[in-house]
């Protein structure tokens, strides 16, 4: 008996609760490794091979090595490199997007969160601006594609007035096309980003916002000087999460020009080309584009991540510094 | 007050959702066809079939729209104790061809009453499908090609070992179908002969497109409209044996016409099936030619069939610059399948019974894949089209234009390379590009879509 008083005290001082963590999330790393992990690196397998269907006929898969590669960065008779015109396209779309999206969430999470402003039936506002998300994007693409049509209201209606004439056509037109496309973008995502932000700036004490009002600071000074340094690890995550989705933009503007990328293919993103390829089940060379896409957002997200919290991070480091050296 | 705020929201979210819901057909979709058939009334003459014991319960048909879906429900009754599903996904892009083919592929392991028992086919590809081991001979389930049937339907349906996989159930000769009111202030006259006598080649028919132009009308309404005109005329097939591309000379004719028409405004830059192009078939409308065959009046025409917008009437059929035939929808037989007994009775119902062959041309206004029913139309002098036309017997238009109709130089990669080759040339008619762009773009679509076919380098 009294051996065993110190053997039970031992062994609950080693009972871990965290072996039951580790169960609890085993069944997403299962599905993870199964779903997501395993079609990954089957991809980069499959980007070194020629394997393709010829109507009914499989060809392949032939190992080729960096061919499918190789085929991908070789210009076409006129000089372009296509991967790279579509990369840039698909930047330039998601730029136009992204930067009114920012821009606008930013201001409107403010507004909603602040306590001078005080806004009222913010409930209603949020699920308004938050309800373009629930509409599927091709079907929001469709309404787009009614509406400026060659034989859509907006068409007539402008023509009427005397802004266009008879012959414009809003979809040969490089940079209505590629504004509408950043326009769907914005008014589909905006109210996601304003909600994630909203969060992240309500949970800054607001005391950090009193006293500096207290300290004399204008609202500028406080969003610049208090909201953002503390905003930044939210407004990172939004940044990144949409230049990924950016990156793998797809469906507003497939839909909209009919799989086209039109005019010149100029609004045509790196998976639509992807998607041009799986017509005929080329996984060789849509897994080539698919491991250039994963790259290029390895390096994007990577760069806006340093640049975004080094300069939020330094300063900090700095002041510990300082202060151990005082300490 | 929250709570009426929540459910207002809801209510709105709803009802936006229930809005787009109206807008987008979901594509592909499965319907269930034993319902409505059971209300459709049979032709009193069919004979009725019983499934055997061996026989399906699901006849499982995969098509790209709803043409013969709706003739199917009209005309055909299906036995007792089966249901006939549809998998219906759009042509365009090739997506039904790879919906289509995923299927197949798929055929040996799938369950019976999942395996397709019928699939349609498009002149641009059938012969993918017919030249392979998905589809099987029809006399393999005691059907007999009947000597009615249009022989490039049956060539077109065969093998290289001349093994019959299939039937059309339309034979598609296609002509120039005009405007009587803008022929008569063009021309001076509407009469179809002498119509005729005025476009009967390209030279002249180019002549009157100036002269459509200096009264204020279009000769076509879309770029692409003489585009079948053209290219079922050619001597040689889209790639020679070793995979090359080749611009047939028909193809090439094509182009330098739409060029020049662009150019002098004898035409839309609509593509094919846009509505800009249409919308020209209302009583507004300022086009005077269309080019097709007789699936056309219905498919394409509805706008001259508006009640109060349209213009029934006021439309004539001649043969043209050039004969030639478009499209034509074949049924064939999937390699498998498990209802042979309905497969036979539906090929007999849309190739020979007659009861049913004759109401789709008076009814449906088809042009049916049945010489002796079509002759019987086409010499009956009261036959008249007034669906669509002034009364003109189109049939007998059809019947002589059908005669010429060959099946040749058709490759496995028409349909996209036909395609392609528009939209591609569209962003130059619409001028987003020069002409050297669009060829390069549409030789780097061959690329990503047929990597086999070897395109001319700069």
């Amino acid at each position: 008996m009294k051996k065993q008083k110190p053997q039970t005290l031992g062994t609950h001082k080693s009972v871990s609760y965290a072996k039951w963590g580790y169960i609890f999330i085993i069944p997403f790393f299962v599905v993870y490794l199964v779903f997501t992990l395993a079609p990954q690196f089957l991809t980069i397998y499959n980007s070194f091979f020629e394997n393709y269907r010829s109507g009914l006929k499989q060809i392949g898969p032939n190992f080729v090595g960096l061919e499918n590669y190789k085929a991908l960065f070789s210009a076409d008779p006129s000089g372009t490199v296509r991967i790279l015109k579509y990369a840039a396209n698909t930047l330039i779309l998601w730029v136009a997007g992204a930067v009114p999206q920012f821009v606008i969430a930013l201001l409107l999470a403010i507004f909603f969160t602040s306590y001078r402003l005080n806004i009222k039936g913010q409930g209603f506002f949020k699920t308004v601006i938050y309800m373009p998300n629930l509409i599927m994007a091709a079907a929001f693409s469709m309404l787009f594609y009614t509406l400026f049509s060659r034989v859509g209201p907006i068409q007539a209606l402008l023509e009427q007035w005397g802004v266009i004439d008879a012959s414009f056509d809003f979809f040969s037109n490089r940079i209505t096309v590629r504004s509408m496309i950043a326009t769907m973008n914005f008014l589909m995502w905006f109210g996601n980003t304003t909600i994630v932000l909203m969060a992240g700036i309500m949970g800054i004490d607001q005391a950090l916002f009193e006293s500096a009002t207290l300290d004399g600071a204008n609202s500028v000074q406080v969003f610049f000087r208090v909201t953002m340094p503390l905003l930044m690890p939210i407004f990172v995550y939004c940044l990144i999460t949409a230049m990924i989705g950016g990156i793998q933009m797809f469906d507003v503007p497939q839909v909209l020009t009919n799989g086209k990328g039109a005019p010149n293919e100029m609004s045509r993103t790196l998976v639509m080309y992807l998607n041009g390829y799986l017509t005929n089940k080329n996984y060789g060379m849509a897994g080539a584009i698919s491991v250039i896409i994963f790259i290029i957002t390895g390096i994007l997200s990577a760069i806006v991540y340093k640049m975004l919290t080094k300069q939020y991070k330094e300063p900090q480091a700095q002041h510990r510094q300082r202060k151990g050296k005082v300490l | 007050m929250k709570k009426m705020l929540a459910i207002l929201l809801a209510a709105l979210m709803v009802l936006s959702l229930a809005a787009c819901g109206g807008n987008k057909e979901t594509q592909p979709e499965t319907t269930k066809g034993a319902e409505s058939q059971a209300e459709t009334q049979a032709p009193e003459t069919k004979e009725e079939t019983q499934p055997a014991a061996a026989q399906g319960k699901v006849f499982r048909i995969y098509a790209w729209n709803e043409e013969f879906k709706g003739f199917f429900e009209k005309y055909y009754k299906v036995p007792e104790g089966v249901t006939v599903e549809w998998v219906l996904n759009p042509s365009d892009g090739g997506v039904y061809q790879q919906k289509l083919d995923e299927a197949l592929l798929n055929q040996a392991t799938a369950a019976d009453d999942d395996k397709i028992d019928m699939f349609l086919a498009e002149a641009d590809y059938i012969g993918k499908y017919v030249d392979s081991d998905y589809t099987m001979d029809v006399t393999s389930f005691g059907f007999q090609n009947a000597p009615t049937m249009y022989e490039y339907t049956i060539k077109a349906a065969s093998d290289a070992n001349g093994v019959c996989k299939g039937v059309s159930f339309q034979c598609c000769p296609a002509g120039v179908i005009y405007r009587k009111s803008i022929a008569k202030d063009v021309l001076g006259t509407d009469v179809p002969e002498e119509v005729q006598a005025k476009i009967d080649t390209w030279e002249k028919f180019d002549a009157v497109a100036a002269e459509a132009k200096a009264k204020g009308y279009y000769m076509t309404a879309s770029f692409a409209e003489t585009f079948r005109a053209f290219s079922n005329n050619c001597t040689m097939p889209w790639v020679d044996a070793n995979n090359n591309l080749q611009f047939d000379p028909q193809i090439t004719a094509w182009m330098d016409q739409t060029r020049s028409y662009i150019e002098n405004g004898y035409t839309l830059t609509a593509g094919i099936w846009d509505a800009e192009k249409t919308n020209e078939m209302f009583k507004t409308g300022k086009t005077m030619c269309f080019f097709g065959p007789a699936w056309y009046y219905n498919f394409c025409m509805t706008n001259a069939q508006d009640p109060e917008n349209g213009c029934v009437g006021d439309w004539c059929l001649v043969k043209g610059p050039q004969a030639y035939f478009w499209g034509g929808t074949w049924l064939l037989a999937a390699t498998g399948s498990d209802n042979t007994e309905m497969l036979k009775d539906i090929f007999e119902t849309f190739t020979v019974n007659a009861d049913v062959l004759n109401k789709m041309v008076k009814d449906d206004n088809q042009y049916v894949n049945n010489t002796d029913v079509v002759k019987a139309f086409a010499e009956d002098a009261s036959y008249g089209n007034t669906s669509i036309l002034d009364g003109q017997n189109d049939i007998a238009i059809f019947y002589e234009l059908a005669k010429d109709i060959k099946w040749e130089n058709h490759t496995n990669y028409d349909q996209l390379l036909n395609e392609g080759l528009q939209n591609k040339l569209q962003e130059f008619y619409n001028g987003s590009v020069d002409e050297a762009t669009a060829m390069l773009n549409f030789y780097n679509y061959i690329g990503e879509v047929y990597p086999e076919i070897a395109v001319p380098a700069k």
